[in-house]
């Protein structure tokens, strides 16, 4: 390559010339690099078949039917779930169980009434906070104060109960799993042969993905949601754990072994402690993991806050879906903060503690609680009082309805919000998908394939055409296109807004403090929380799917842009200022080249996040496989459900392989 | 001052005239088939480059033999690539060597199993990191009695004797801290004490204070002198720094490419460097410093033999200038009331310029050089 021009650049440049005559500069350059040929030669391919054909059809003569079998095995299960041994003997048992500790847990909370169980997510957030009157412990105890009085007056509070139910149950034993999985990891290195790439392909499928086969073995309900959480936040927890118990000072882990520590003495007391605080970093992911999913659940059955929005989303009534968000929102910023504060406190030396001083205020905890309780019994206040709620129902739908009528069109010049939805959808994602669905499909799955092959050699590009040859083997080729229009229009104006934003972060210091918490606090928020101001603004269909995905992925964008451009080598930086470089100079020549593979890194981050978001858009009108996913929940129609979901699952994997900074930047060649 | 009493106790099979160490024919070849390399007489005489080449092996200990006696300060120097931290590790098998013997006290280390190995790091040896090694959670106290915990060793009895070494290598009052709190000389001063806690027979330094600011490291060395002043416990030190290496050392060992290039005393290494790469070495040591009367003498005339100021053997030069400056005569080396020889102006000057090299008391080594 002639610059270091990223991945996506090449795809444009020839794309819009065509055939159009170049210099001989250029030309002699391209005709010098036998990619830029393969990446040429495989888009002519394409664009010139497209005009030809005018027509994509996967051809019936490929197709295979897995509606059909699948429908029977549903049927199967239905039909044996009481009574086939797998069922009796162990997958009975894990749905039981779950079942019932969750009611356990709601029961706990419920007895506890609501004076207690404030009390006690007060008393903890202080305790995590390092317990005392200094500001941490105030301020963690503060917001978890808030969170709860709001979630009450919301009328939220027996639905929050019912999610954070699920929630505790999904945590622990989330973090059980990761945890032994990541012991795997981190010691075996057999273990980690086997799970890393596991864990890749996990972090790549969408959640929406993670709930179809889990309906289809437990039915609708709380087992199949536990179960489709537990295996969705498990692995970073067992990630990290494994990164900390590897990346553990090798000094300190030698002076153990030369002390003649045995391997159980020193994964006790060196290895464990080490990787402390990068394990307490994967509890707190895996927690908003485990929130994400309960809440995501809430489409096969479980119970809680996500219920109320689903419900109130798919009859498009903003008023009610806002409280329940509102209440997500605040447990999130409340797990986020009280799991951060107990995770700085390890690094705090003054907050040496002794054994004696922790078991006192572990009883101030227990102890408070329970009084809290008691008293809320002896005064007749278990329940939320009705009479407490402020409903925010009305007035929200009356603005949304001002918005609607005000804003949504007819404002001069700049149109307004349901104008420029329909006008992106007519004039941006439909002439791309009619582009694609009209590209015959060998030559997609050729353009895939070289795409993919130049990111990551032969293995990316068999895994990419296979990805496409089951999606159009299912028959969804049309609909597969429909999805990826979407995607990738919501994936350029992610990456168009995230490389400004972080670029911009980079270089403007205040701007970086700005935003970093509010990113922070992006980066926690269940998927489904995106959606509501989307809805309320443009009304659902396909524009607010792609602007919900977009602002759902803009914050690990712009993030990883940022932290890349800041963490090259400063004095590179340094040399380039002192020989005269203007801003514009330094930005093109040092810090965008040196940040290369960070920023290629956000286009695969982006791609993920997006694609996980457009597919969850079906249900407020983003159509597509979206939509064929939920319509297959909510009907039990998991034939339809499940092909769309492995649809789903191919996107997402071709995306990644073509995204990936893989071979090349791994090499460090360009 | 060769063993203290507690070591003696621990001691029930070994040889109390074994030295220390005794190590022969030790490799350690890193590589495809390594067992192959250290047998073949072929690879004897190849450099390291040529070995890589030949078998696709890198040889970080070649064929070294010596032993380390009980009580004495043994140095190990070496330029960064020598092998010689690799060779402290295989000494307690935190590194597998590829041939050759070790012997601890008279006892076969390669012959242990896992436990008698484990047993001999808990009690026997300890080492001291260049990177210290320390685990950030724990208080300085805690690190320090991290040995005698995994001894096995109770809570109360493991902190009061950790108290004891806390104190004894000065960071009275740090014992609460956290390491992340301590300077990097502080630090050391916690690795050492973690060393001295288990109260090993052998302490093994890894280029224990390379890491450290040049007047903090003169201190750390004062500190090691002072306590095997104290104690007269063996060590094993490993340094790149041959002011170090003078300093501390009773036996220099150096070595280039894994080999043992030359093995003596700071001043049999100063006075008479076996090779060029040696001299290069010594080149800029200040020579009346480590140089002693006894190499710098010549023999006594009638006239001189009962005459002038005495002087032992091993007064360095620089002391006898002073002696000599005064009394403004020749000085006697005397021995046991028997003078071996004088020296005068001209013998002590020799010594400072670096032209006293040839003289006929010095041993066989010296026909390579010039």
């Amino acid at each position: 390559m002639s610059t270091t021009t990223p991945a996506l650049d090449k795809a444009d440049t020839p794309g819009t010339t065509p055939g159009v005559p170049q210099a001989p500069g250029p030309l002699a350059r391209l005709a010098a690099n036998p990619k830029a040929l393969l990446l040429i030669a495989a888009l002519l391919l394409a664009v010139v078949s497209a005009v030809v054909s005018g027509s994509g059809v996967w051809p019936e003569g490929l197709t295979f039917d897995l509606r059909t079998p699948l429908t029977e095995l549903n049927q199967w299960l239905v039909e044996n779930r009481e009574s086939h041994w797998i069922f009796l003997y162990f997958l009975l048992h894990i749905s039981n169980t779950a079942e019932s500790s969750v009611d356990l847990v709601v029961t706990l909370l419920e007895s506890l009434g609501f004076i207690g169980v404030t009390v006690l997510a007060v008393l903890l957030a202080w305790y995590a906070g390092g317990a005392g009157l200094h500001r941490r412990a105030l301020r963690t105890a503060g917001t978890a104060l808030v969170t709860f009085l709001v979630i009450g007056l919301l009328g939220m509070w027996e639905p929050a109960m019912e999610t954070l139910g699920l929630m505790v149950i999904c945590v622990i034993a989330s973090a059980l799993v990761g945890l032994v999985l990541g012991l795997v990891a981190g010691l075996s290195d057999r273990g980690e042969r086997v799970l890393r790439p596991v864990f890749d392909t996990m972090q790549v499928l969408p959640a929406f993905s993670y709930l179809l086969p889990f309906v289809l073995i437990f039915d609708v309900g709380v087992p199949a949601a536990f179960a489709a959480t537990v295996i969705y936040a498990a692995p970073p927890m067992a990630r990290l754990t494994a990164l900390g118990l590897r990346g553990a000072d090798p000094v300190a882990l030698e002076a153990s072994r030369s002390l003649g520590a045995t391997p159980w003495q020193q994964l006790k007391t060196a290895r464990i402690p080490l990787a402390r605080r990068q394990m307490f970093l994967g509890l707190n992911q895996t927690i908003m993991m485990c929130l994400s999913m309960v809440v995501l659940a809430s489409m096969i059955g479980a119970p809680g806050l996500g219920e109320e929005i689903f419900r109130a989303l798919s009859i498009l009534d903003i008023g009610q879906s806002l409280g329940a968000g509102i209440a997500i929102v605040l447990i999130a910023v409340w797990f986020d903060r009280t799991t951060a504060a107990a995770g700085d406190r390890l690094d705090d030396p003054a907050a040496v503690r002794s054994t004696g001083g922790s078991l006192i205020q572990g009883g101030v905890v227990v102890v408070g609680t329970a009084v809290a309780a008691v008293v809320g019994s002896a005064i007749g206040r278990v329940e939320w009082p009705d009479e407490w709620v402020v409903s925010i129902s009305g007035p929200v739908n009356s603005a949304t309805a001002w918005i609607e009528d005000e804003l949504g069109s007819g404002i001069p010049v700049i149109g307004g919000t349901l104008t420029w939805a329909s006008g992106f959808a007519n004039y941006v994602i439909n002439p791309m998908r009619d582009a694609l669905q009209a590209t015959p499909w060998w030559a997609i799955l050729v353009l895939g394939g070289v795409l993919a092959y130049l990111a990551g050699r032969w293995r990316a590009a068999v895994t990419t055409v296979l990805a496409l040859g089951v999606i159009g083997g299912m028959g969804l080729w049309t609909r597969s296109m429909d999805t990826l229009s979407q995607v990738i229009a919501a994936l350029v104006l992610t990456l168009i807004l995230g490389f400004a934003i972080g670029i911009l972060a980079a270089r403007v210091d205040w701007l970086d403090r700005a935003i970093r918490p509010v990113l922070d606090t992006m980066q926690t928020m269940p998927q489904f929380i995106y959606l509501i101001p989307m809805v309320a603004l443009f009304m659902g269909g396909r524009f607010a799917g792609v602007a919900a995905a977009v602002i759902y992925a803009l914050p690990a964008v712009v993030r990883i842009t940022d932290q890349g451009i800041r963490s090259i080598n400063p004095a590179a930086l340094e040399a380039a200022r002192s020989l005269g470089a203007t801003t514009g100079q330094q930005l093109r020549q040092v810090q965008i080249p040196l940040a290369r593979k960070s920023l290629l890194l956000a286009v695969n981050q982006g791609v993920v996040l997006v694609l996980s978001m457009v597919v969850i858009a079906g249900m407020i009108g983003g159509g597509a496989l979206g939509v064929d996913v939920v319509k297959g929940l909510a009907k039990g129609d998991l034939g339809l459900g499940m092909t769309a979901g492995i649809a789903i699952v191919c996107l997402g994997i071709l995306l990644d392989r073509v995204s990936q900074p893989g071979a090349e930047a791994k090499r460090g060649v360009s | 001052m060769t063993e203290t009493t507690s070591n003696s106790t621990k001691q029930t099979s070994a040889d109390p005239a074994a030295p220390a160490f005794a190590v022969r024919d030790l490799w350690k070849v890193f590589g495809p088939k390594a067992d192959r390399v250290p047998g073949d007489p072929a690879h004897k005489d190849l450099t390291t480059a040529e070995l890589r080449e030949k078998t696709g092996c890198t040889a970080a200990v070649r064929d070294v033999s010596f032993d380390v006696q009980r009580g004495e300060v043994f140095v190990v120097m070496g330029l960064s690539g020598s092998g010689k931290s690799t060779l402290v590790r295989t000494l307690t098998r935190l590194i597998e060597p590829t041939s050759g013997s070790i012997a601890m006290d008279g006892e076969d280390v390669l012959a242990m199993d896992k436990n008698r190995l484990r047993e001999l790091r808990r009690r026997q040896t300890a080492m001291v990191f260049q990177n210290f090694g320390l685990l950030p959670h724990r208080s300085v106290l805690d690190n320090v009695a991290y040995g005698l915990e995994i001894q096995g060793v109770g809570k109360a009895e493991r902190r009061a004797k950790a108290q004891e070494i806390v104190e004894k290598v000065g960071l009275a009052g740090m014992e609460e801290r956290r390491p992340g709190q301590l300077s990097g000389g502080q630090q050391q001063r916690v690795g050492l004490a973690r060393a001295l806690a288990v109260d090993p027979e052998v302490l093994l330094f890894d280029e224990p204070f390379s890491a450290l600011d040049p007047l903090i490291r003169r201190d750390m060395q004062e500190e090691v002198i002072r306590l095997h002043r104290e104690e007269g416990r063996t060590m094993v030190f490993i340094t790149h720094d041959l002011a170090e290496a003078l300093r501390l050392g009773d036996r220099i060992m150096l070595m280039r490419d894994g080999a043992i290039v030359q093995l003596g005393t700071p001043e049999e290494i100063v006075a008479n460097p076996a090779d060029q790469y040696v001299r290069d070495f010594v080149r800029d040591v200040a020579r009346e410093q480590v140089i002693s009367v006894r190499r710098a003498m010549r023999p006594a005339d009638a006239a001189e033999s009962d005459s002038g100021a005495e002087l032992a053997p091993d007064t360095l030069v620089v002391d006898a200038i002073e002696a000599v400056a005064q009394s403004g005569e020749p000085c006697r080396v005397v021995e046991d009331g028997r003078t071996l020889g004088v020296v005068d102006h001209e013998r002590l000057l020799a010594v400072v310029a670096g032209i006293d090299g040839g003289r006929p008391d010095t041993e066989g080594k010296e026909v390579a050089a010039v």
